[in-house]
């Protein structure tokens, strides 16, 4: 056991490495001059060149690639991500709380997901091919073709516009976070209600389970106790999956409902070219990603034992 | 058709082979030779290293020491076959059977000698209208015999079977192994046959060699190993073939 | 209780894939049930254990293999809980320590999953869970085909001795009449759906009337083959 976490560690660490340089050399080698994008979203006016020159040497842009990675890196693995190079702020403190709007919003988003899909795949395998499964099917399949935005839009619409029971912008109030959640939850349960279908139907296609029926145990203790885990395993990985899903679409989805949050922080770090933070989210998001599916392998061993076997 | 060879007693020699997967040894220090037209069964329980044998004599696998040769040379020269345990799986279920028959040969470069394929045909009772089917269509004894016939239709001088006949029920596996022992007398292959059928062993195979944990435990001509079993675990695979009523004890 | 059924049968889109077929099982019997693949001998296993447990008649059944049996994700003790619960009895100990004493399997890790045993060990333990309720029937469907010959020889043997003097019967399918002639004193042959033959083992070798029971009898072992 210790060896197969410690291969996952090293994994881990080797996805992080190639992540954090790959956003470097990306945003280094992106075109326009980064230097003059940040004197203009710092002084919003036209700025006299020696004032860009003394801005790119600021934010050590005149150094050369390795330099710079260099100057980046190193006090980014004692957890400093250094500083914005347009607002002058500490980009940590920020990036916190543009994260505790996120998170919230991503995990609600994944608990009405869950919350809609299980029911919604329980009763369409109740009737595999009847009106009720292809009904679901079809849902879950519209549900996965419309975009996120056009689907937030389409509730700010409904909701805010015409009803007038929810609010749809801002993060004033807990309120707030009732519509993008919904958009991100439907988005959520669409995939999942079809992998949850498709599971549960291949656990009840398992070739040990007419042997169970034939030694008396009843339909319900075969659906609770050899059913329900089976279709559990594969969906643990969907809901790995589904993170990124859950990210992109908050980063959106914060832009339309004009919420705080990781995504308004990226798309106005990526605006002002302002590098170390857009370097920051990007870092942040591949941590995230890595912890998940590190834990995910580890959930997976355990409602599974079989799997990972072979590296014991 | 090849003139049959006589009196050469080592064609097939695999001298002193290990194979280790990861830390484990699946195969221990085996040795054995095998002549053309012979017969030699490798029996054993499951896991203890009959396919990995397999694959080692194909080349499929490293050996961690000793080597395996044909006449001398590697075995690859010899273009030895495979005849596999599941026949069905061992096509492609959206072609008909007669591509799979060609598609050896093509890759071997070489042209499909039609009075062969008749010949085979004959003698392992396939209809010629089989060949126009697909692997669904067909039976599973007759797709087992459709294997044998890809196997040899290059006339190969070295054949292994890999559990040729435990996917076929009684009378099928009789008839099959009857088939196998006239096309080789006729041919004059050399066969290795792994099986954990001992009745077949004992019928069909000049040599039975025993595997057990990746060694041979014992080696001896079929009919002495039937007779009188010189170590335990012999003993208990021939009486278990009595018990399971594969073999019959001579009256 | 001697075991009785009328018009057994059996269709498949349609098509009959086991005609209309009457059965009587004695208590204690030993019957095999033997033809190629594809006669429909597995079919009237089926038909035949869904029919007795309607008719109250107790039967178990034991697939060809394990893997047939055995959730991989249930521990051993797991299933032995549930198949007690499942006839409705209480848990009983000194019962299950029986079984496992008789099926040679006594002291093995109940908390481990199926796959945590051999092959050999899990056929036997499903053995044992199909005698918990000594049921009048046990129906066995080419029990030995998944193992390995001197496991399967071990497991046959240990059943026998367990079997000898109970009251419950035994059907044994096989498509190996080598095998079926070792443990039962009466033969049904199977092909296309019926029962062509029934007769005793001993007369069946040695006169097989139907065509099919002739190839099963000529083909019966290696040392028998016609050649």
């Amino acid at each position: 056991m210790i060896r197969v976490m410690l291969g996952l560690g090293a994994r881990a660490a080797v996805v992080l490495a190639g992540t954090a340089f790959a956003t470097f050399a990306l945003l280094w080698h992106a075109p326009g001059d980064p230097a003059l994008a940040i004197a203009l979203a710092r002084f919003d006016a036209q700025v006299p060149p020696e004032v860009v020159e003394q801005i790119r040497a600021q934010a050590g842009l005149n150094a050369g690639f390795w330099s710079a990675f260099q100057a980046w890196i190193g006090p980014l693995l004692t957890g400093d991500f250094g500083r914005s190079s347009v607002t002058g702020r500490e980009i940590w403190p920020d990036l916190v709380t543009a994260a505790s709007y996120t998170f919230p919003l991503a995990l609600a988003g994944l608990a009405i997901g869950l919350a809609l899909s299980i029911p919604l795949a329980i009763i369409a395998t109740r009737r595999p091919g009847g009106w009720l499964d292809r009904g679901a099917v079809a849902l879950a399949s519209l549900g996965a073709a419309i975009p996120t935005y056009w689907l937030g839009l389409l509730l700010i619409l409904l909701f805010a516009v015409q009803l007038g029971w929810l609010p749809a912008m801002g993060a004033r109030t807990p309120v707030h976070i009732v519509l993008p959640a919904l958009t991100l939850g439907l988005g959520v349960a669409a995939s999942l209600t079809r992998i949850l279908r498709s599971g549960i139907l291949e656990a009840r296609s398992q070739a040990f389970l007419p042997a169970f029926r034939r030694r008396g145990v009843t339909p319900n203790d075969i659906e609770r106790a050899h059913v329900a885990p089976h279709a559990a395993v594969p969906v643990v990985t969907v809901i790995g999956l589904e993170l990124a899903f859950l990210l992109e679409g908050a980063v959106i989805l914060e832009v339309i409902f004009a919420r705080p949050g990781l995504g308004t922080f990226l798309v106005n770090a990526i605006s002002t070219r302002d590098f170390p933070a857009v370097q920051a989210v990007v870092i942040v998001a591949a941590v995230i990603f890595v912890c998940v599916n590190l834990l995910i392998d580890l959930i997976y061993r355990v409602l599974d034992p079989r799997i990972g076997e072979h590296d014991a | 058709m090849r003139p049959p060879k006589l009196a050469d007693p080592t064609m097939l020699s695999v001298d002193a082979i290990s194979v280790k997967r990861g830390q484990a040894t699946t195969l221990n220090n085996v040795s054995f030779t095998l002549g053309a037209g012979k017969t030699l069964a490798v029996v054993g329980e499951s896991g203890a290293g009959k396919s990995t044998l397999i694959a080692a004599i194909l080349g499929l696998v490293k050996c961690a020491s000793g080597h395996v040769a044909w006449a001398g040379s590697p075995v690859s020269q010899c273009r030895p076959t495979l005849v596999m345990q599941e026949p069905r799986s061992a096509f492609n279920p959206r072609l008909p059977l007669e591509h799979a028959i060609r598609e050896p040969l093509k890759a071997k470069k070489i042209a499909l000698d039609t009075a062969r394929l008749k010949s085979l045909c004959e003698r392992l009772d396939i209809a010629p209208d089989l060949l126009a089917r697909r692997p669904s269509e067909i039976s599973i004894g007759q797709a087992q015999r459709m294997g044998i016939l890809r196997a040899l239709i290059a006339a190969p001088p070295l054949v292994l079977f890999d559990e040729p006949l435990s996917a076929l029920d009684a009378v099928t596996q009789k008839r099959t192994a009857q088939m196998i022992a006239d096309l080789q007398s006729q041919q004059q292959f050399a066969a290795l046959i792994v099986t954990h059928d001992l009745g077949y062993a004992a019928a069909f195979a000049d040599h039975i060699a025993v595997l057990r944990a990746g060694q041979i435990e014992e080696y001896a001509p079929a009919e002495s190993f039937i007779e009188a079993p010189q170590t335990a675990y012999g003993h208990a695979l021939r009486d278990a073939a009595f018990a399971l009523g594969a073999l019959e004890r001579a009256a | 209780m001697t075991i009785t059924l009328f018009g057994l049968s059996a269709t498949r889109s349609g098509r009959p894939i086991l005609h209309p077929t009457d059965i009587t099982i004695e208590p204690g019997a030993r019957v095999g049930l033997v033809g190629a693949s594809g006669s429909g001998k597995s079919t009237l296993g089926h038909t035949l254990i869904d029919a007795l447990r309607a008719q109250g008649t107790t039967v178990a059944h034991v697939p060809q293999s394990p893997d047939e049996a055995l959730d991989p994700l249930r521990s051993m003790g797991f299933h032995w809980r549930e198949a007690e619960r499942a006839l409705h009895l209480a848990p009983n100990p000194a019962r299950q320590a029986k079984l496992f004493e008789a099926l040679n399997i006594s002291g093995a890790n109940l908390r481990k999953r199926p796959w945590g045993w051999s092959r050999g060990m899990q056929q036997r333990f499903v053995i044992a869970m199909a005698l918990i309720g000594t049921p009048d029937l046990l129906v066995m469907d080419e029990p030995t085909s998944a193992l390995d010959p001197v496991v399967a020889a071990q497991t046959m043997d240990l059943l026998d001795r367990y079997l000898a003097d109970r009251h419950t019967a035994l059907l044994l399918i096989t498509h190996d009449l080598g095998l079926a002639a070792r443990r039962v004193s009466r033969l049904l042959v199977m092909a296309q759906g019926q029962v062509v033959e029934d007769a005793p083992t001993l007369q069946m070798l040695a006169q097989p009337q139907t065509k099919q029971a002739q190839a099963l009898c000529a083909h019966r072992n290696w040392r028998t083959l016609p050649c």
